[in-house]
């Protein structure tokens, strides 16, 4: 009977135990799902390469770098340039996941940003603008990256010229995403007719908001802020 | 409602008075059983909160008793503290100064001797007186004295013998004088040796009476806290506040302090452990810089319980002094290891904010700023941070003591708040109880308001058939009597009778 009562003891002191620590760590968050979320931020930046937008590139290069010297250890970030056909590996221009280790990461950071004034000073401008294609790309990239902060960023005057049989019917799947538009410039056509700048923005609007992802424009590129997309 | 009744009523007064009328009847019907639910109500109410102040009162004469129990206890132990603390002083002292009291007392008593022996040594003999004035006064007497006589010869001879017996007496007396005057001499220094001594017992002595005087006032003190009286309580609660305001407030600095020295750290374990996995949300890199300041805080608080110095945990403090003095010696390496290690962390802090500072400047496409000649601006902050990294931890040590201070307090401090908080509820149920309790009266009250009509009807009917009956019961007395100023009488005392007979 001792022996039983002991053992009945021993039994609730273990049971004791196991609970008092299923407490901490539901109170540390360790529980499976929390292991699970991430917390890094993940950019895809698209740059239009078409026609006359080629000459924004400057302006692309200085916003890359400000991104670039906030983004912290574990972010992901890519460029990719928007040429006739952007669904494409090929047309990434620079990717990176950074190091957990920040001295690591900074040299990350200097090779990036080295090879985005590469092909900045190099860029040719292509003959059409797949930003459909792009955008898909972005996706695939964002959600194999496994980040928890998903941003698309389109470095564009948001006019898709698709060469013949090229085919973007389809509809994106943005749900959790934020997808950007940045210094969306004004065409002559659209100073012309203000409608054709109105009815784009719309369009992109609609496409993106129908695919479950939040938009926004972002002209004014001088406030730092407007690009700060951390969690 | 007023809806409902419109619509039965299709708004007609008629209807609706009858209605209302309706409504009277049947409360005035209820009346006795309406009285009683909303007795019943507002008194089950009025009991329970009574109840429950019961209980309130009860708990908070307990946490009363309890907190006094335990700030007695605290202050009879602080007392236990001071005093063993005074006994112990004033043991050190005594073995220390007064240790040597038998010595002294020995150097005092062959001083005395030595006095005493040159006190002796110093007596001065009386010169005896001489033998021959006998033979002077003979031969004085002698017939033959006149000058150039035998006797004259005599007692010239005799004169010159006793003068010269005299300078040699006198001679041998100075010396024998300056001899004693040299011992007397030679005591003096002796008597000032006995009376510096004698001074510096009497000095040792005052000074164990002081210290014992202390110990009286901690004993009084221990005497009042044992016999748990209200000055005593009154002194200790007041004590304990202050206590808990002023650690509290060294404890927030030294959460400053650890705050700040968090940040110091972080970063660079950020190099050491990555800052990418994440517990709970927060950044392993944090967390292990947390966890290295509740390390240091841990070897502190370890070091000042086996220095004795606080009383977190009474094990360490009761452990063989062998024993204590290893874990003194683990704890203050380990602080020592955790602080150079800070330091080695931040100087890889600045290291890795110059660099981010450098990658910074150079995205933003401007030049790197030259450096001063000096490099004045790069050493300054590096040496602080270092110092820093290194000062930090063990500040952060001395935190095991108001710590101490905060806990001890704090449980009394907390339980008078806790005391004044349950006061104010019981005070606060005994009025909500009382409220209830004459809300349940004007409720009943307003009640009989609303079939105000149909109880001045019923007081009516009573009185008069009241008043009937007595008429019909003194109808044969009158009958009998027939007395006119009587019968007036009778019929004042009829009306005090029907008045009294028809009060409920």
């Amino acid at each position: 009977m001792k022996t039983l009562v002991c053992k009945l003891r021993n039994w609730k002191r273990l049971l004791k135990v196991s609970l008092l620590i299923w407490v901490i760590l539901q109170t540390l968050g360790c529980s499976g799902e929390e292991n699970t979320k991430s917390y890094a931020t993940g950019i895809y930046l698209l740059l239009d390469t078409s026609g006359t937008y080629t000459e924004e590139l400057y302006r692309a290069k200085q916003v890359i770098n400000f991104m670039l010297a906030y983004l912290e250890p574990g972010d992901a970030f890519a460029v990719a340039r928007i040429d006739s056909g952007s669904f494409s590996e090929k047309d990434i221009i620079a990717k990176v996941v950074l190091d957990p280790r920040p001295s690591v990461a900074n040299n990350q950071k200097r090779e990036f940003a080295n090879k985005i004034t590469q092909f900045v000073d190099k860029a040719q401008s292509a003959r059409y603008t797949d930003i459909s294609g792009g955008i898909l790309q972005g996706v695939e990239y964002l959600n194999e990256a496994d980040v928890g902060s998903k941003n698309i960023l389109i470095f564009s005057d948001l006019k898709e010229e698709l060469p013949e049989g090229y085919v973007r019917k389809f509809k994106l799947e943005l749900a959790g995403f934020n997808v950007h538009a940045l210094n969306v410039t004004k065409l002559r056509s659209d100073n012309q007719n203000p409608q054709e700048y109105l009815d784009r923005l719309n369009r992109w609007q609609n496409q993106v908001t129908q695919g479950g992802g939040n938009w926004s424009v972002i002209n004014d590129l001088e406030k730092p802020e407007a690009l700060n997309f951390k969690i | 409602m007023l809806a409902f009744i419109q619509d039965i009523t299709n708004g007609s007064w008629g209807i609706t008075l009858l209605l209302f009328l309706a409504v009277i009847l049947v409360l005035y019907l209820a009346r006795s059983f309406a009285h009683s639910a909303i007795k019943t109500c507002f008194e089950t109410v009025y009991r329970g909160l009574r109840l429950f102040s019961a209980f309130i009162l009860f708990s908070r004469k307990s946490l009363n008793q309890r907190n006094r129990e335990v700030l007695l206890e605290q202050g009879r132990e602080q007392i236990d503290r001071d005093l063993e603390k005074q006994f112990f002083e004033i043991s050190k002292y005594i073995q220390r100064d007064l240790g040597g009291y038998p010595e002294l007392q020995r150097k005092i008593l062959e001083q005395v001797t030595k006095i005493q022996d040159d006190h002796d040594r110093s007596r001065e003999v009386p010169l005896p007186s001489p033998d021959w004035l006998e033979a002077v006064e003979a031969v004085s007497k002698i017939d033959d004295q006149k000058k150039g006589g035998f006797g004259d010869n005599i007692l010239k001879q005799i004169h010159k013998a006793a003068e010269i017996q005299h300078r040699e007496s006198v001679a041998n007396y100075r010396k024998e004088m300056a001899k004693r005057h040299k011992i007397l001499q030679n005591i003096a220094p002796n008597w000032r040796k006995i009376a510096y001594s004698v001074d510096e017992v009497g000095n040792r002595l005052r000074e164990v009476i002081r210290r014992s005087e202390i110990i009286d006032g901690y004993m009084e003190r221990f005497n009042e806290v044992t016999s748990g009286s209200e000055k005593a309580v009154r002194s200790l609660k007041s004590s304990a506040i202050t206590q808990f305001l002023i650690s509290a407030l060294v404890v927030a600095i030294a959460i400053g302090g650890a705050f700040f020295n968090f940040h110091l750290i972080a970063l660079p374990m950020s190099e050491m452990v990555g800052s990418v996995e994440r517990v709970g949300g927060v950044k392993v890199a944090d967390l292990s810089a947390l966890v290295i300041i509740c390390l240091e805080i841990s070897a502190g608080i370890f070091l000042l319980e086996s220095l004795r110095i606080t009383r977190l945990f009474p094990l360490i403090g009761s452990m063989d002094d062998r024993v204590r003095r290893v874990i003194m010696i683990c704890a203050a390496s380990v602080l020592l290891i955790l602080a150079c290690t800070e330091s080695a962390l931040a100087f890889m802090r600045d290291q890795i904010a110059a660099d981010l500072e450098l990658l910074r400047v150079s995205l933003s496409g401007s030049e790197p700023q030259a450096e001063t000649p000096s490099g004045i601006n790069e050493w300054i902050p590096l040496a602080a941070n270092m110092t820093l990294g290194f000062i930090l931890p063990l500040a952060l040590t001395m935190v095991a003591i108001p710590l101490e201070y905060l806990l001890q307090t704090g449980r009394s401090v907390f339980g008078s708040l806790l005391e004044g908080v349950m006061n104010n509820i019981y005070l606060l149920l005994r009025v909500l109880a009382n409220v209830f309790r004459q809300a349940g009266k004007l409720t009943i009250n307003f009640y009989d308001l609303l079939i105000a009509a149909p109880l001045w009807i019923e007081a009516a009917v009573q009185k008069s058939m009241a008043k009937r009956a007595i008429i019909q019961n003194s109808q044969p007395k009158l009958q009998k009597l027939q007395d006119p100023i009587i019968t007036e009488t009778n019929s004042d005392d009829l009306d005090k009778q029907l008045t009294q007979g028809i009060k409920p």
